[in-house]
């Protein structure tokens, strides 16, 4: 283990800002942009990709010492499928009304280009701690990411967040925020204000120094 | 002739009304990463059509005779197992492992395909073929295809699901050209700095998902015509 | 995810020994989860209909619901539920019907009543029609327009007030969605009203006989 490695805290420190999945990596674009129609649906997805996450980093990272080289995209692939699975089961039998509103995309988390992204970088390298500390992280940042979106389409959209209304009844609710369009266009600008608020930052780091 | 004029309306749902790109959001990291030129996103789309044409074949036999609920191949194997023949099996649990491997094993297919009858081609899609396979455009055509298997009433077809592949796959080529293009003149203009590269092109994205959405109902006006000029 | 030769490193089997551990542990993982959770989706998504079923059809007791699949007229065969009382009599059916809306699939239950003359009452399942437009065809107000509503002749959607007994007020804005419900309930019940009309002669008791209720 050579100490260049990023530690525990530092990622899990990377992936809530940093190195935010969605802000700063662009990945996993299929569920950020489906989901995030409302509060429940985007909290229940962020959670879920959570548990895919962590579950995986940790079995990658316990049997990290025995995957050959060119079959661990398939160890990878079939762990992932198989815990998605069970989320989605979970969901169905607990939450019914909501894994219908998911519908499809809870099965996409497979093909989350974050999860696999995270075995390969982090869980296949390092211990089981730090590859928890990492899907941690990303979990987190990545519900941060689904949640600013979520909440912009949502208050414009239907004027509720978590379906509890939060503007005057005047306001008809935007409704094309909560349709395709809408998607697309709040990811696109809340990624400018992300990458300028990014490029103020680095600006006045520079103009300091 | 009902069939008929079924397909045109899957055909139609598929590409243009709930273009997979545009409207289910699926297919959405290849389409922000490879429409910069529109010869390679053609391309691209071209290969994405291919591989979700085999992947839906494949899935599409594989669900109705092994995973589905009632599937025949399971109900013989169990039947003469424990010599039971009124048992439904349903190996549904399976499915989504078994569309990533059927995937991936497509985006070989059609990767060793390629490169042995069009060299040119397979050099210049360089490290995107193998990347389809984490396309979710085509895990979400197989997830179609599995959930109009669920119900033993109203089962899909072979017909019917691939029609919606080859639907959806034009849909994508159609998405992902359209950007392209746009994006090309982009590349000349006065973008603001902090939307220069994703964040324009989501917001472009979204104007011509707003664009699409004009083809809402097309399907069913169609539908209704053709069933009139055939009768 | 291309595969270098394996063939200088060993046989298959050797390579593979992990993937196989790792498929045959997932599996039973797999196994187990759904035989503790199947039972209770498969509960989840009868409930999603049986809930329905007392609002749908007055009297019904959802329990006592009986779900069985008849033939109907195209020779397809179609999913159907007996609302029963809580004393076992026929109350009424509740059919499921799907069908082309104006942006996607809309998805029915239509209640009728025992002898399928009348309609009782209709449900949106699921609907993906235009928000803030189409899809108030899943709220109350529309779907209590087809309470009490003759099975024949077929129900016509009309912009304004609805003057025949099978007229339906289109929603504003919505004149087809509406008529897409209206299409989709008329195609199911005309698909399968002799079915059930069939069905429900057999299931009614068989006329007491009154010959000998006087005798001492």
């Amino acid at each position: 283990m050579s100490d260049s490695d990023p530690t525990a805290l530092e990622r899990f420190l990377n992936g809530i800002l940093p190195e935010n999945p969605i802000y700063r990596q662009l990945l996993g674009m299929c569920p950020t942009l489906a989901v995030t129609g409302a509060m429940k649906p985007a909290v229940t997805m962020a959670a879920a990709t959570a548990f895919v996450l962590v579950s995986a980093n940790l079995i990658v990272s316990l049997i990290r010492g025995l995957l050959k080289p060119h079959l661990r995209i398939l160890v990878f692939t079939l762990t992932i499928a198989t815990f998605v699975t069970i989320a989605d089961k979970a969901l169905a039998a607990y939450l019914y009304q909501m894994s219908k509103q998911l519908g499809p995309y809870v099965p996409l988390i497979i093909v989350n280009c974050i999860i696999i992204s995270r075995c390969e970088i982090c869980a296949s390298k390092q211990s089981v701690g730090v590859a928890l500390a990492d899907a941690l992280g990303m979990s987190l940042g990545f519900a941060l990411g689904l949640a600013s979106i979520a909440t912009v389409r949502e208050i414009l959209g239907s004027g509720t967040w978590f379906g509890l209304p939060v503007l005057p009844s005047g306001w008809h609710g935007w409704g094309i925020m909560v349709l395709p369009p809408g998607a697309f266009l709040t990811l696109g600008l809340l990624l400018g204000a992300a990458e300028w608020l990014g490029q103020r930052r680095a600006a006045r780091a520079t103009g300091k120094a | 002739m009902e069939t008929f004029v079924l397909l045109i309306q899957i055909f139609i749902a598929a590409a243009l009304i709930n273009n997979f790109v545009l409207h289910y959001f699926v297919g959405v990291c290849p389409f922000l990463g490879v429409s910069r030129r529109v010869d390679t996103a053609f391309g691209m789309g071209c290969a994405v059509t291919f591989v979700m044409t085999v992947a839906s074949l494949l899935s599409w036999t594989f669900t109705y005779f092994i995973l589905r609920p009632g599937a025949p191949l399971p109900a013989w194997v169990w039947s003469r197992i424990s010599g039971r023949s009124d048992v439904v099996v349903d190996l549904s649990v399976l499915s989504y492992i078994m569309y990533i491997f059927v995937i991936a094993a497509s985006v070989q297919f059609v990767e060793m395909y390629v490169r042995k009858f069009f060299p040119p081609l397979y050099k210049a899609f360089g490290v995107f073929l193998p990347l389809i396979t984490t396309n979710c455009a085509i895990l979400f055509a197989c997830l179609l295809i599995m959930k109009n298997l669920q119900d033993p009433t109203a089962l899909w077809g072979l017909g019917e699901s691939l029609t919606m592949a080859v639907g959806g796959g034009l849909g994508f080529t159609l998405a992902i050209t359209l950007m392209a293009g746009i994006r090309e003149e982009l590349a000349m203009c006065d973008v603001p700095k902090p939307l220069e590269g994703a964040g324009i092109a989501l917001v472009v994205a979204g104007t011509l998902a707003m664009a699409f959405m004009g083809f809402t109902g097309v399907d069913k006006s169609v539908a209704e015509a053709l069933a009139k000029a055939l009768h | 995810m291309s595969e270098p030769s394996l063939k200088s490193e060993g046989g298959y089997v050797r390579q593979a020994w992990l993937v196989i551990l790792l498929a045959v542990s997932y599996g039973a993982a797999l196994a187990g989860v759904e035989t503790t959770l199947g039972p209770k989706i498969a509960e989840n998504k009868r409930n999603e209909t049986y809930d329905k079923i007392p609002n749908l059809v007055p009297g019904a007791d959802k329990s006592r619901t009986v779900e069985m699949l008849l033939e109907d007229a195209d020779g397809n065969r179609r999913r159907v539920y007996q609302a029963l009382g809580s004393d076992g009599s026929l109350r009424g059916w509740v059919l499921p019907a799907g069908g082309q809306g104006f942006a996607d699939r809309i998805e029915l239950l239509i209640g009728l009543d025992a002898p399928a003359a009348r309609i009782t009452g209709l449900y949106v399942l699921e609907q993906k029609e235009t928000p803030g437009l189409g899809d108030y065809i899943a709220g109350p107000d529309f779907q209590s327009n087809f309470r009490d509503k003759p099975t024949a002749p077929p129900l016509e959607v009309v912009k304004g007030d609805p003057t025949a007994s099978n007229e339906i007020p289109a929603l504003t804005g919505a004149t087809i969605s509406s008529e897409a419900v209206a299409a989709i309930a008329n195609a199911a019940i005309a698909a399968v009203k002799e079915a059930i009309r069939k069905h429900a002669v057999s299931l009614q008791p068989p006329p007491r006989s009154t010959k000998n209720r006087h005798n001492p």
